[in-house]
């Protein structure tokens, strides 16, 4: 009698629906998370201006006016300009005088924010195109490859110089 | 003689069933590696908006210290949504004193933010938006684009 009690066998566990679990929480992962990287240009913006701050005086050879109108047109300096023709100027600029020029940008109100992000756009490329040219003369690697001290020499050495002139609070209140 | 028969005679084995006991463990390896690779979409986004395109954009790293401004249309007009509620402007300084509170310190002191604005947008609310982030020193901005090259 307890010999034959010893012979049972445990029944085995039906695990074919574990897989059909671990399926739903997968799927509910894939559904609920998103696995897209963000992209974008990263910008540093200047702290706010203090009160007895008076702006500084810069020669006027040395800044690149960049401005855009309300209807996207884009002018350096007063003559219309394409992107291409911005990256290729502010490219001669910051590496005619690395250190002392300045990009000075303001937009009008009623400009897109495609308009505004482009201009960025092309004025970071011109600075990217130096910094990657002085990489490969200096490091003999692309800039991406180099490391974070390096990167921070090549920064300091191409300096991005942008101003941005706040836009008037209301239409028509600045001079 | 009979031996012979059993030869050649067919036999009729059944398909022996496949051990599927390790499926599971399969499935679970692809939804840890999901989990990991994946981040939760934090907060809905309710104005709508496509975002610029740019050439020389980068990833966005730590996201832990990023929060997101969007900027988009809804029902015709331009609103300001910080993660994941609707504000005017100028709620903005306060709102981002409660989000680096809530963050830990090292956060707090690279606090990013990732501005997702309509390309239609108009500059003067996006220039609105971006002074009252400076007022309360959050400097660091991520205008968010796609990458044209692919």
């Amino acid at each position: 009698m307890f010999r034959k009690r010893y012979h049972k066998q445990i029944p085995e566990l039906n695990t074919t629906s574990t897989a059909d679990i671990s399926f739903m929480l997968l799927i509910f992962f894939l559904v609920t998370s998103s696995m897209d990287t963000e992209k974008g240009l990263l910008r540093q913006m200047p702290p706010p201006p203090l009160e007895h701050e008076q702006p500084m005086d810069i020669h006027k050879d040395m800044v690149m006016r960049i401005e855009l109108d309300a209807d996207n047109q884009l002018t350096l300096d007063g003559k219309t300009i394409t992107l291409q023709q911005l990256t290729d100027e502010v490219r001669t600029m910051a590496s005619i005088n690395r250190t002392g020029h300045v990009v000075s940008i303001q937009a009008d109100r009623a400009t897109t924010y495609e308009a505004y992000f482009s201009m960025q756009n092309a004025v970071v490329s011109a600075y990217n195109s130096l910094r990657r040219q002085y990489a490969i003369q200096h490091y003999g690697k692309p800039y991406r490859f180099c490391s974070s001290d390096e990167r921070a020499a090549i920064n300091e050495y191409y300096p991005q110089r942008i101003s941005e002139m706040p836009i008037a609070e209301e239409e028509g209140g600045r001079p | 003689m009979r031996a012979m028969q059993s030869m050649f005679r067919t036999k009729r084995h059944s398909v022996p069933s496949l051990n599927v006991a390790s499926m599971p463990d399969l499935i679970f390896t692809v939804l840890f590696f999901f989990m990991i690779v994946t981040h939760m979409r934090s907060d809905e986004v309710k104005v709508h908006l496509q975002v610029p395109q740019g050439t020389e954009v980068q990833k966005l790293a730590n996201k832990s210290a990023v929060a997101n401004l969007y900027i988009g249309n809804l029902e015709g007009q331009w609103r300001v949504q910080l993660n994941g509620d609707l504000i005017r402007p100028e709620e903005i300084p306060a709102r981002i004193e409660k989000i680096r509170a809530g963050m830990s310190p090292e956060n707090a002191e690279h606090l990013t933010i990732s501005l997702r604005a309509d390309r239609k947008a108009p500059m003067g609310l996006v220039s609105d938006v971006k002074r009252s982030l400076q007022k309360v020193y959050a400097l660091r901005i991520n205008y968010s684009a796609t990458d044209k090259n692919n």
